[in-house]
């Protein structure tokens, strides 16, 4: 840590010290490797900030960026101070390992080994550390128990994560919406016709239609919740049970073990064979985590369609004579899209809450198993806590988006952050 | 017919006369509203009968739970059915067979004689030493054990209301049913002998208790943040509400298991571990209901009825507890239930990853977790009692809690 901070002195120093434009070229392009993150920045902020002196909405989205930018500030704060209650530190464990190579070790050597990682320093300094590595060049800190940078031993991995997530929410969102609606369309209805306008006979075909409405509707509960009420492990188990009862390789993992080293594009062309296999894995996750999702989906759907049902301006179109699926359609669903389309943030964060167990069932190798290692087993802080940063990185920036979406297309939100 | 059958369990509303609607409380009408939703009072009988199951499990289960119960003579033992009829007769008291294992045949004689290898290979290959084997039993169709009902067996603590010195533990020793003759094991037995009903009808009080403690945690939290914030406004609340919104978007599980991975290096007894585990639990989820209360607030505290309030020399206390409070009330009573069941799934999560509750206490993630072995899968799937028990409880929560929300919606009646 010390070496980096005089070899950033260094290259200050230099820069201004710099003589041959040869020299300078090379200086100037380390600092901009150096700190590239921090420019994009800025130069986003300030792009923002000019557009928002002109413009109204512009100057809403600059300060729901520097709204966000604080709030990363603040995630990173407490994640940060959180893993320190993971027991054991860097020092330790390099000791430790040290130990079991048949070295003698002494506490004075831990001591040196902390005073040699900066591990000594109060937890603010580390933590402003951590935070100037990561809006200079986006350097998510160093993994003790990988022995590389938190970066490295990321990679792709955290991708893998985001797209299950991504996938999962999509599931749920196709089976949550639709069902969620009619079960909004049902919930104040009586079983049967009551009403005297009506004959007999249409009574009795009312309420056939009534019952059978009613009747899904319940159906589709009792399923959607049933992703809720099975624990998410045990239904993965119970089908990879099933499988090794059927007596077919279970579809644990990303991919069989034949594809595992295949690559994408073959001699002749996209090997289709290798995407039907990735296609047997993946969907065991995305079932998995997407069924339990739908249920509070479900639930969140159905309160926002009831809750604009009741709203006036559905009565005054209902007085209009706007009647059936386009009064449905036109009014309440229409209208409550825009809260739930600013939800997905959210969503997400509760996606990825259930995807660590799912994955160590499984047998994935994604960034969620990779949390779940580093906090339980390896006690890993930086890389627990860069996951976790990663995690409300997303969530903040769906969030950033969804807002700043709504404000430009929903004039309701419009008129309410802007005043008019 | 399926709607007559139907309209049996829920009531019809009656008939009230304007007076009494327009003057009722809003509780009062929530729970008319409640009556209303078939699914919602099927699922709240459900509900009930688990929880007072559960609460007075000791008196429920027939045989003692813990490690002083188990039946070594029937271990990993499987359900033990109640008869009304057989061949041999019918009889107007349920019974139940009597069950004996039938002891592992090992043949060590064949072992120390000439036999050597090929003995040797003849005893690991045939079904002697295999695991299903060992849950074979013989059924004595002739030696028929009566149930009886109120019998009398190991004393426990009915209420326990000790304050303090003053010492009024309610002690019984009947329970619902039993047997004339050993043991009655509905759900069969686990490897240790243990009853599997009694412990999962014994865990389901466990996790339930943990949730409500868990919840009173997020309740205490979320009333502060929300109402501090809310009240005062201004800095305090732009200040709160940053840091609100950084809790709401870190995932919570993660959270819980560096907490929990932290609370299993402190020594504690399980007893404080329990408690440790339902706090963290309910301290780390104030965000969502924090938010709610503190825009609730925010927009009740310019009322006028608050200002006639403060006109009238109400103190600060005062408005809160007897203005504010009853306001969100009934929302406050909602929202926990719907909450329910998601904290007991962080429960059985941190269990199953080995990190909440442990193995001698009986709550329902400790039994989750203990379906995920492959010999109870395969050898013993009446283990998986627990797990039907927990489906059905966070079922019973769900539906509850939907009924509720659509009856404390005040807007619901008009359509």
């Amino acid at each position: 840590m010390k070496v980096e901070y005089q070899n950033r002195t260094l290259v200050f120093m230099r820069i201004i010290r710099a003589k041959t434009s040869f020299e300078d070229h090379i200086v100037i392009a380390d600092f901009i490797a150096d700190t590239w993150l921090l420019w994009i920045l800025v130069s986003v902020g300030g792009f923002l900030f000019w557009r928002g002196q002109s413009s109204q909405y512009f100057g809403y989205v600059f300060n729901r960026y520097l709204l966000a930018l604080m709030t990363l500030l603040i995630v990173s704060g407490i994640v940060f101070s959180l893993m320190e209650v993971l027991p054991g530190d860097c020092a330790e464990k390099y000791i430790a390992y040290k130990s079991t190579q048949g070295e003698t070790i002494t506490q004075a050597d831990i001591a040196a080994e902390r005073a040699r990682m900066g591990l000594d320093q109060p937890l603010v300094v580390r933590w402003g550390q951590w935070v100037t590595n990561l809006t200079l060049r986006g350097d998510l800190g160093f993994s003790c128990a990988k022995r590389q940078s938190v970066n490295l031993a990321l990679g792709d991995r955290f991708w893998m994560s985001f797209w299950f997530c991504i996938a999962a929410l999509v599931f749920s969102y196709v089976i949550a919406v639709p069902f969620g609606i009619l079960s909004a369309f049902t919930i104040n209805k009586d079983w049967t016709d009551k009403n005297p306008q009506n004959t007999k006979a249409e009574r009795i075909i009312n309420s056939i239609g009534l019952s059978l409405q009613k009747f899904i509707d319940l159906q589709l509960r009792i399923i959607s919740y049933l992703g809720l009420a099975l624990p998410n492990f045990l239904l993965a188990l119970t089908i990879i049970l099933l499988y090794v009862f059927a007596g077919e390789p279970a579809p644990t993992g990303l991919f069989s073990n034949e594809f595992r080293d295949v690559p994408w594009f073959g001699e002749d062309g996209f090997d289709f064979a290798k995407l039907n296999d990735f296609l047997g894995h993946i969907w065991l996750p995305i079932f998995v985590i997407g069924w339990s999702a739908t249920a509070l989906q479900l639930q969140t759907v159905r309160a926002l369609v009831v809750d604009e049902t009741n709203k006036l301006y559905v009565d005054a179109a209902r007085a209009r004579g706007v009647r059936g699926a386009a009064l449905w359609a036109g009014y309440p669903v229409r209208h409550s899209i825009s809260p739930l389309f600013n939800s997905v943030g959210f969503d997400f964060q509760r996606v990825f809450n259930d995807l660590p167990i799912v994955a160590i069932v499984i047998g994935l190798t994604d960034g969620a198993a990779l949390l779940i290692e580093a906090l339980a087993l390896t006690n890993d802080q930086e890389l627990a806590a860069a996951i976790l940063f990663l995690v409300a990185l997303v969530v903040i920036s769906m969030n950033f988006i969804t807002d700043i979406v709504l404000a430009a297309i929903d004039p309701r939100v419009r008129t309410s952050v802007m005043g008019g | 017919m399926f709607t007559r059958v139907l309209s049996i369990f829920s009531r019809k509303p009656k008939e009230q006369s304007d007076e009494s609607y327009y003057t009722a409380g809003q509780l009062s009408l929530i729970k008319d509203r409640f009556k209303s939703k078939t699914s919602g009072v099927i699922a709240g009988w459900i509900l009930a009968l688990l929880v007072t199951v559960s609460f007075f499990a000791p008196f429920f289960s027939p045989v003692d739970p813990t490690i002083n119960g188990a039946d070594s003579e029937y271990r990993r033992g499987a359900p033990q059915w109640i008869h009304m009829s057989d061949e041999n007769g019918f009889s107007l008291r349920p019974f139940v067979y009597t069950y004996s294992k039938e002891k592992a045949k090992i043949d060590f004689k064949a072992l120390s004689g000439a036999g050597g290898l090929a003995a040797l290979d003849a005893l690991t290959s045939g079904d002697a030493l295999t695991s299903s084997s060992q849950n074979k039993y013989i059924i004595d169709k002739d030696k028929r054990r009566y149930l009886q009902f109120f019998v009398k067996g190991w004393e426990y603590s009915l209420i326990d209301l000790s304050v303090g010195s003053l010492n009024l533990d309610i002690r019984w020793d009947r329970h619902l049913v039993g047997v004339d003759n050993g043991e009655l094991h509905i759900m069969g037995t686990d490897e240790d002998g243990k009853d599997v009903f009694s412990r999962s009808i014994h865990a389901i009080w466990i996790t339930l208790s943990i949730a409500v403690v868990a919840l009173i945690v997020k309740l205490f939290f979320s009333l502060l943040v929300g109402g501090v914030s809310g009240y005062f406004g201004g800095r305090v609340d732009a200040i709160l509400m940053s840091f609100t919104e950084a809790v709401r978007v870190i995932p919570p599980i993660p959270i819980y298991l560096a907490c929990a991975v932290a609370l299993a290096e402190i020594d504690l007894t399980p007893v404080q571990r329990y408690f440790a585990i339902a706090v963290v639990i309910g301290a780390l989820d104030f965000a969502a209901l924090g938010r709610r209360l503190r825009t609730h607030i925010l927009t009740e505290r310019n009322q006028d009825y608050i200002l006639a309030a403060q006109l009238c020399g109400s103190s600060t206390w005062r408005i809160i507890w007897q203005h504010l409070v009853p306001s969100f009330g009934s929302y406050i009573i909602v929202d926990t239930l719907i909450n329910f069941p998601y904290v007991i799934l962080a429960e059985t999560s941190l269990s199953f990853l080995g990190l909440g509750l442990t193995e001698p206490v009986n709550s329902l993630g400790v039994l989750l977790q203990k379906a995920q072995d492959p010999d109870i899968q395969q050898n013993m799937i009446w283990q998986f009692f627990p797990v039907a028990l927990f489906v059905a409880l966070i079922m019973a929560f769900v539906f509850v809690g939907d009924a509720l929300r659509d009856a404390a919606d005040p807007y619901a009646e008009k359509s």
